[in-house]
């Protein structure tokens, strides 16, 4: 059975690419564009991995990090932070709320990201 | 005493202005990345042959495509490796100037665009000039450029954009009025953060930066003045601005 991925990104049109790739290397993918649509996400499908963005409406990617590991049922769901923040503060901030990688957008293909994901839902 | 005094304004001002700087490389560096990657991954898609096959002369432009695109990230990450540095000053040159002029000027870049769009763009002159303002007048330029442009933007064909200036106490108060899809109740608490854009914008236009309004915020408030605004959605917005005139 597919592994399923929760990619979290406001731009769609980046997240139809990253959809595409990950989708054709055999992951059951869903989009959402803000926290509110990944919550619901989060609960109703339980995914594998998430592919988390920081910048977004609302409340931010720190924010659903932060949810994410408050909920005893995906403390231990893998958060890959995949981002183009990419400051010294921004990496310190999600590693101590819990993100298990944090991958700069600009400096990864999508083969690398769905590689690194391999790592975590295998 | 006085010294100190003006030693230690001096300083809280370089430190401003420096804050300043940092947030504008940094939120430049995240826009740029943000179109790079979507490039390289494009191309590196097409590389792999994801979305088919290539030939031979495609997948060598594709690959210069791909290495060039490269060095654009290298470059952006070595800005942003220099972004904490002293190196980088953001200087404001302030003069006295005439903020009827700033607006003509401004407006002349946009007739043509507002013209194709049956949009109707007036700039409401005052009866009597304006008292001038102390500023840096590329930097102001600028952010009523961002201004008009957004009002043009979202607003539907046929509609109108007014610009008009008056005098409010010490103050010259600018507004730009638009008919366009105006603001969310939601979006507006938020409509002057980094990186935001409103939902309805992002709808209309995919492509935008989301630091326009917020280095719009910061340009004013570093001349003493203010920046706010009144939006129905679907009814249009206007912004206001102040600027201190200057001292006579």
């Amino acid at each position: 059975m597919a592994k399923k991925i929760l990619v979290v990104e406001d731009d769609n049109f980046l997240g139809g690419l990253v959809v595409t790739k990950l989708s054709k290397d055999g992951y059951s993918v869903t989009h959402a564009p803000d926290v509110k649509t990944a919550s619901e996400v989060l609960e109703k499908e339980s995914p594998d991995c998430v592919l988390l963005d920081l910048v977004l409406p609302g409340t931010d990617g720190y924010g659903f990090l932060k949810k994410i590991r408050e909920n005893l049922k995906f403390s231990k769901t893998p958060v890959i932070v995949f981002s183009n923040l990419a400051e010294e503060k921004d990496i310190e901030k999600a590693k101590e709320l819990g993100a298990n990688e944090f991958m700069i957008k600009s400096n990864f293909t999508l083969d690398e990201v769905s590689a690194k994901i391999a790592t975590f839902v295998k | 005493m006085d010294n100190d005094m003006t030693l230690e304004q001096e300083n809280a001002k370089l430190r401003k202005q420096n804050a300043f700087k940092t947030d504008v490389i940094s939120i430049s560096a995240h826009e740029l990345r943000t179109s790079l990657s979507a490039l390289k991954w494009i191309l590196k898609m097409f590389l792999d042959k994801d979305v088919g096959e290539i030939n031979a002369e495609q997948e060598s432009l594709m690959k210069k495509a791909f290495d060039s695109n490269e060095r654009m990230i290298g470059l952006v990450n070595e800005m942003l490796a220099i972004n904490h540095s002293d190196e980088v000053n953001l200087t404001y040159e302030t003069e006295q100037a005439s903020i009827e002029d700033i607006i003509d000027t401004v407006l002349f870049d946009f007739i043509g665009e507002a013209y194709k769009r049956g949009i109707e763009l007036l700039f409401l002159k005052p009866e009597h000039p304006m008292p001038k303002i102390t500023a840096d007048v590329s930097k102001i330029r600028v952010v009523i450029q961002g201004l008009v442009e957004n009002a043009i933007k979202y607003s539907e064909d046929g509609g109108k954009v007014f610009i008009s200036v008056h005098e409010k106490g010490r103050e010259i108060e600018i507004s730009v009025k638009d008919t366009g899809m105006g603001i969310t109740a939601a979006d507006q608490p938020h409509i002057f953060e980094k990186f935001f854009r409103a939902r309805n914008a992002k709808e209309k236009y995919s492509v935008g930066s989301g630091f326009g309004l917020f280095t719009a915020k910061r340009i004013v408030e570093h001349h003493g003045g203010t920046i706010r605004f009144e939006s129905t959605e679907k009814n249009g917005t206007t912004f206001y601005i102040t600027l201190p005139m200057a001292a006579k």
